[in-house]
């Protein structure tokens, strides 16, 4: 048998070397660590235009005259905080599209109370959402606007645009869980054993310390420990910590679920299904997607181990739109609005389709012809034109409210 | 035979006798009471009829507690008594049995899972994990322990002790199956090290023998990984997720119940209340926007 020499002394002196590193790394991690750190996030300037219970509407204006006719509505997830789009400069989405010349508007959900526990899909999306799609539009003059949507977002924006289809004119719908019979993806995978009944009727709302667990346990060993052993490795850089304790923050910065959110989504979607098959029902209506017939683009992660491709990529061929189009980035769930690649690749993207797809017509009139019945355009019009005058001040009056200014 | 019954007679005689003396203490003390009170005529006594009904009332009790206790002391009642406590060793043998039986079975699983200690954990192998000590405790908890806590419970605080009862043995169930859960997520831990230690003793006979510690953290990091993945998709991980998320659920259902019962001695609202109060604001803001939306 053949002995082979193991080069001991090489890997006793390299552990040497490695304690003596980690000995200046700690040195120098105090000193980064006990200086002041900039791990603000979401610090874009944003006026509130609107408010309704819980939720608020931020607008960012863009710095350079407009170039899109029409504004986009961004619909975050009820899960986690919309400032994972503007989570830092230079790694902001919502930057990207301001540099763009685009108006955005993004919908910020707020922290449901216990008194939300009732809340469900109805009141999410033909209540908040329906509120806010026409606020924006009144606002900008325009019987159509964008609207994209994020994870459960990008959901409720699907449901949203098969219900209202004459007021959305394009979709764009990112990491979007709509096919749910997929054995890819854990969550899947467990969500089918999930009491959804029991969880709701204990808790009300679902804690989103519980939820935040159910994720870690996605993938502990990365997520719970080699997450940290490389903070460790790192932390005597400060831009480093700086993005790392960013990230921290966003990630457990996250608010409770309604209840009744939970368990439709769980039920109706996760375990049975019912939205591809046109079986879903929102606020008494059944949602078919063939009714979506405005531009879709359908974004999302190859690597994504919350929403995998499989869950996604089928939308487009249920919609019944001409134009619809898949974009599998090679990033996963939360890289593809943060990573320094696809900041390159996800935005412009958004931003050329958009572009592609923007009428010329001057801003806040319309010129496109509508298809739509005579009947239901004298409704947009009337929507228009009869508002009260103390309703469309009071919006204005809203106007200058600057919250936040860097 | 004669023995018996004259040990029978004789152990008889002395409850009866403590009845009859019982009896005649508490015949006397509302009459020495009349007689006290007839007594002090210049002291506001009783009105009339109170005390009258007063006297029927003591009375009528003095006469049922007679009758009882003539009915308890006779020899009969004392012997069927006696005979029922002869029977009390057995009730206690059989629930001294019930329990070491439990524990038996207990000890029977240990030994089995301390005779499979020495093989080596399979890698990547998730299946009929459910032989484990965190099971078969629970399994002897829900066997020989939990029917204690399902006693039906008597008199004016039953419902309240039944529902202290029943969170104390839904906190156990909670417990036993946070175990196994934790048990489970502790599986690819052990079983990455094995892997690991057979990958060290191949690079070592092949002497590929990485110099830089990174390389064993990151082939270490990676092994783990995998275990997890392979774990999280077998169905006992399933099983035992869903079974510690019921259990979670029915353990804080149990203990808001309990509390909602201390806190209605309290001056402030429960929440099953303001749940109620928030619905209906729920229902009538939905109604009011819909009858919003048909106002033209």
């Amino acid at each position: 048998m053949t002995q082979f020499n193991i080069p001991v002394d090489l890997i006793l002196s390299k552990l040497a070397d490695d304690a003596g590193k980690a000995q200046n790394r700690a040195q120098k991690a105090s000193e980064v660590l006990l200086d002041s750190l900039e791990t603000e996030l979401s610090t874009t300037p944003y006026e509130v235009v609107y408010r309704e219970d819980r939720i608020k509407v931020k607008y960012y204006q863009p710095k350079i005259k407009p170039q899109y006719q029409t504004p986009l509505l961004v619909v975050y997830a009820l899960i986690n905080r919309e400032t994972m789009l503007d989570l830092q400069p230079g790694r902001s989405v919502v930057q990207s599209f301001l540099d763009s010349g685009m108006d955005v508007y993004m919908i910020d959900w707020g922290y449901p109370t216990r008194k939300d526990r009732f809340l469900g899909f109805d009141d999410h999306i033909n209540g908040y959402m329906e509120n806010v799609v026409n606020f924006v539009r009144e606002r900008h003059g325009l019987a159509r606007i964008n609207l994209m949507g994020i994870c459960m977002g990008g959901t409720f924006c699907a449901i949203y645009s098969a219900l209202h289809a004459e007021k959305i004119k394009n979709l764009i719908t990112t990491v979007t869980p709509t096919c749910f019979d997929t054995n890819k993806g854990l969550l899947h995978t467990w969500m089918r054993g999930i009491d959804a009944d029991r969880m709701v009727d204990t808790f009300g709302n679902i804690p989103a310390d519980m939820m935040n667990f159910g994720f870690l346990l996605l993938n502990p060993a990365r997520l719970m420990i080699d997450k940290y052993v490389g903070f460790m490795e790192n932390m005597d850089s400060k831009n480093f910590v700086e993005n790392f304790v960013r990230m921290e923050k966003w990630i457990f910065d996250s608010p409770d679920l309604p209840g009744e959110v939970f368990r439709q989504f769980i039920k109706d979607c996760y375990q049975q299904n019912l939205l591809v098959q046109g079986k879903l029902e929102v606020g008494g209506k059944k949602v078919d997607l063939k009714k979506i017939t405005m531009p879709v683009l359908n974004i999302f992660g190859k690597y994504d181990h919350l929403v995998p491709p499989e869950a996604c990529e089928g939308f487009i061929r249920h919609v019944g739109s001409q134009d619809a189009e898949n974009v599998c980035l090679d990033t996963g769930h939360i890289g593809i609005y943060v990573s320094s690649k696809c900041q390159s690749e996800f935005a412009p993207k958004i931003a050329r389709w958009l572009k592609e797809r923007d009428s010329i017509a001057p801003l806040g009139f319309e010129k496109e012809k509508d298809s739509r019945p005579k009947t239901e355009r004298m409704k947009t019009e009337k929507l228009k034109t009869d508002r009260p005058k103390a309703e469309r001040l009071k919006t204005e009056r809203l106007k200058p409210q600057r919250l936040k200014v860097v | 035979m004669t023995q018996n019954k004259s040990d029978v007679f004789e152990s008889s005689a002395m409850p009866a006798d403590w009845l009859k003396s019982m009896v005649g203490l508490w015949e006397g003390l509302p009459r020495l009471w009349f007689e006290l009170s007839k007594n002090k005529p210049n002291e506001p006594g009783p009105e009339k009829g109170n005390g009258q009904n007063f006297k029927a009332s003591a009375d009528a009790a003095l006469k049922s507690w007679q009758a009882v206790a003539a009915a308890v002391s006779a020899p009969e009642s004392v012997h069927t008594a006696l005979k029922s406590a002869g029977a009390m060793p057995d009730i206690l043998l059989k629930l001294a049995q019930n329990t070491l039986g439990g524990f038996l079975q207990f000890q029977q699983k240990c030994v089995e899972h301390g005779n499979r200690l020495g093989k080596t954990a399979e890698a990547y192998k998730f299946e009929n994990i459910d032989e484990n000590l965190c099971r078969a405790w629970t399994e002897m908890y829900e066997k020989e322990f939990r029917q204690f806590f399902h006693i039906p419970q008597l008199g004016l605080t039953r419902t309240y002790q039944e529902k202290f009862n029943q969170a104390l043995d839904k906190y156990n169930i909670y417990q036993a199956t946070l175990s196994e859960f934790i048990r489970l997520l502790s599986l690819p831990m052990t079983q990455s090290m094995t892997v690991m230690q057979e990958k060290m003793s191949e690079m070592v006979e092949t002497g590929n023998m990485p110099e830089e510690s990174q390389v064993y953290y990151q082939m270490w990091i990676k092994i783990l990984e995998g275990h997890y993945m392979t774990l999280f998709q077998s169905t006992d991980y399933i099983q035992t997720l869903g079974r510690t998320v019921n259990a979670i659920s029915e353990f804080a259902m149990a203990k808001d119940a309990v509390f909602e019962d201390m806190l209605s001695v309290l001056p402030i609202p429960k929440r099953k209340e303001i749940d109620d109060l928030e619905r209906e604001i729920y229902e009538l803001k939905k109604r009011l926007s819909a009858l919003e939306k048909k106002t033209p």
